[in-house]
């Protein structure tokens, strides 16, 4: 624990998250989610090249990279009516899934299992019996009784060394750990497996956008030209090393994730009825399979439903001013004509005006402007977006492969379908759908190989590439679904320069701050959905419902007994 | 290997010691890299060198632009400054450790007063120690390769 990171912007990478959490009853009763670090990409792309936006926006993050580049191509494409070829397409759709794996499975194993998963409990571990699970949930082949019991050696020098290392990153020994040891230590042995594996399926980045993190995209297509025979371009060797490790993804995905996710669900079903909060979920769509233009040939369907009613999924329209808005009520901007009303993004504004504590503070003034994130809604309503989301419009929507994976899953786990509206329900959606990923990345690849083998080699549309060629004036939304879920950046074109852009991205719309009437967002409103903290030194159960959500900033916590009295300041790890 | 974030003033010495430590004549054996803020993503690097020399800042309390030689074995072993997010170098370090799979690490420390939040450039006394760093960086190199 240290104070300067509770209260500093000084992490080395983007974003603080802070959670204000009043205890009642050895309950969340109060929650208040605040941003406390500003990005403003906004402000430095005014002016500039649309051309070049997507090398600054896709900076916003490390973790969440490439998503904003493609939204921000895509957002000048759609201004300037440019489609791009179908290989095009294809490779961002394959980069687009390789992300969407990397992610979830490090989200998974380094940010959110240990919360589930007690390292120390794994110590004493019996390697036989674990080798005895491992072999009945999965087909993986690193499961005999001799990999366990080396890695209990490992784990034990270490610990002997006097390090505690991630043995004291966490609250091991609390109360809600539930799993038997020999299940802690496949998870601690997959998460090492998984730090090898992660550091390989990046490179299909590498590949296609010439590095990672922070691939290049390009207004049109993408950069990256492709000849079977070629030395110096893409060509056969690299594909079929994109195959290998599709595949290799696809088999982590299968074999380790999955059957992990499914051995650990069952001791924690609890959880299938806390942190549901909102209850609206919102996908915006993506993955194409003919064309951008073309939102129903989209894998990720995009939608919205509210009040858990998946009957009926509404259609979202980005265009339309009434539907996405953003509004300051609490949050640490001025908009020039008064904070009450809401503005649609293409009108959007992103004039700073900290009116909070001066640092260091103890507690943030919450009934006035609290937070750096504006607060997004979608006609009014505030909305959920993520992995959850995706899952329950496609389940909604009645799409097979959805209903399939859904279903098959809840039966394995005897759980109704109201079990997903959780905690436990947004972590194992964001399971499914790695899962459907893994899938439709080899068919997209298939596609690409079958597409180039027929003599297609065309990977982008240059004709609108010359700023002449341009309307005077032109505006267009590039939208997708980043592994946290809806991403959309609104740009405004004139005299071929950047007038204005705002990027709403996922962690706005399920950690901003209340609104204008008062309804919080996702975070704060799932906080107080049912949370249990049993001990408020070691909030572990905060953590489950807030890294549930794969938040992208790095969280603080503050708790407070029940006479609002601060009790303790945690770093949450 | 140099370490550090651009935008965090002195804080940014590791990459702006990359920067100049690439102009140098150097041996083809040497690869010379901005490790920047990469945490996870650096691992293939460390993985694909038997010795890494890095180099970082630290917020140690000793006088500005100090520079030690340190030997991490673990991460409680590296400034406390470096990476203090959820999956950081730190948790990497760990991670290959307990896999067995670290490199021979020299770590070079260079003393900074503080941090200059979104700043971009190093106070002249940090700035100064540059070449001073790449001289021992030097020395260690020709060291270990006559090991």
């Amino acid at each position: 624990m240290s104070q300067r990171i509770v209260i500093d912007p000084i992490t080395r990478i983007e974003g603080h998250l802070r959670v204000e959490a009043e205890i009642k009853d050895g309950k969340v009763a109060q929650a208040y989610s605040s941003g406390t670090m500003v990005r403003l990409l906004e402000e430095i792309l005014k002016g500039r090249d649309p051309r070049d936006a997507w090398a600054f926006v896709g900076r916003v993050c490390g973790v969440c990279t490439s998503v904003h580049s493609l939204a921000s191509v895509r957002s000048v494409e759609d201004a300037l009516d440019i489609v791009i070829p179908p290989n095009a397409e294809l490779v961002r759709n394959i980069m687009f899934c390789t992300q969407y794996m990397h992610d979830h499975v490090v989200h998974f194993y380094h940010l959110h299992a240990l919360d589930w998963v007690d390292i120390v409990s794994a110590l004493s571990a019996d390697p036989k019996k674990t080798s005895e699970i491992a072999q009945s949930i999965s087909n993986y082949p690193k499961s005999s009784p001799g990999y366990f019991s080396d890695l209990i050696a490992r784990l034990k020098k270490f610990v002997d060394s006097g390090q505690l290392g991630i043995f004291a990153n966490g609250y091991w020994g609390h109360p809600a750990y539930k799993l038997p040891p020999e299940i802690n230590l496949i998870g601690v042995a997959h998460y090492l497996e998984a730090l090898e594996w992660q550091k390989e399926v990046v490179k299909i980045h590498t590949i296609f956008g010439g590095k990672n993190p922070h691939p290049n995209y390009l207004v049109g297509g993408m950069a990256c030209s492709i000849g079977l025979d070629e030395s110096s371009v893409i060509n056969a060797e690299r594909l079929a090393y994109v195959s290998d490790l599709l595949h290799q993804a696809k088999t982590f995905i299968e074999q380790v994730y999955i059957p992990d996710l499914l051995a650990i669900a069952p001791y924690y079903l609890d959880w299938a009825s806390i942190g549901g909060g909102l209850g609206n979920y919102l996908s915006y769509g993506d993955l194409p399979t003919n064309g951008y233009r073309d939102p129903l040939s989209y894998k990720f369907p995009a939608g919205a439903i509210l009040n858990k009613d998946i009957s009926k999924v509404y259609e979202v329209d980005l265009r339309n001013d009434a539907e996405v808005q953003e509004f300051v009520t609490h949050s640490w901007y001025d908009y020039a004509e008064g904070n009450e009303k809401g503005l649609h993004p293409w009108k959007g504004e992103s004039k700073i005006n900290y009116t909070g504590p001066k640092p260091p503070y103890e507690y943030l003034d919450v009934e006035q402007k609290y937070s750096y994130l504006k607060t997004p809604r979608w006609k009014g309503h505030a909305m959920e977006v993520g992995p959850l989301s995706r899952m329950l419009v496609g389940y909604a929507k009645g799409i097979p492969e959805y209903k399939d994976i859904v279903d098959k899953t809840l039966a394995k786990l005897g759980a109704p379908i109201t079990a997903l509206f959780s905690t436990l329900g947004r972590t194992a959606a964001r399971g499914l759908e790695s899962v459907l990923v893994a899938q439709w990345a080899l068919e997209f690849y298939d596609q690409l190989i079958a597409n180039i083998r027929n003599g297609d080699s065309r990977m982008a549309n240059t004709e609108k590439f010359n700023p002449d060629r341009w309307e005077k004036q032109a505006q267009g939304v590039g939208h997708s679904e980043a592994p946290r879920g809806a991403l959309a950046h609104w740009i405004v074109i004139e005299d071929k320069k950047i007038k204005n852009y705002q990027l709403v991205v996922p962690t706005t719309w399920n950690a901003s701050p209340r609104d204008f009437e008062g309804k919080m967002s996702a975070y704060e409103s799932s906080l107080m959905d049912n949370t249990p903290v049993a001990n408020p030194d070691q909030p572990v159960e905060i953590l489950r419902t807030i890294h549930s959500f794969d938040p992208c900033l790095a969280c603080s916590v503050h708790l407070y007994d029940e006479e609002g009295k601060h009790l303790s300041r945690v770093k949450v790890l | 290997m140099g370490l550090g974030n651009l935008v965090m003033g002195d804080e940014g010495l590791g990459v702006a010691f990359a920067r100049a430590m690439e102009k140098e004549d150097l041996p083809e054996y040497v690869t010379v890299m901005d490790g920047g803020t990469g945490g996870f993503h650096l691992m293939g690097h460390l993985e694909a060198h038997p010795k890494v020399i890095l180099v970082d800042a630290t917020m140690d309390g000793g006088v500005p632009g100090t520079i030690r030689l340190i030997r991490p074995r673990f991460s409680s072993d590296f400034p406390k400054a470096i990476s203090t997010h959820d999956i950081g170098l730190k948790d990497l370090i760990e991670g290959m450790l307990i896999l067995g799979k670290m490199p021979d690490i020299y770590l070079f420390v260079v003393t900074i007063e503080t941090i200059q939040p979104l700043y971009v450039g190093l106070t002249p006394e940090i700035e100064a120690v540059i070449p001073k760093v790449i001289q021992e960086v030097k020395q260690l190199i020709t060291q270990l390769m006559s090991e």
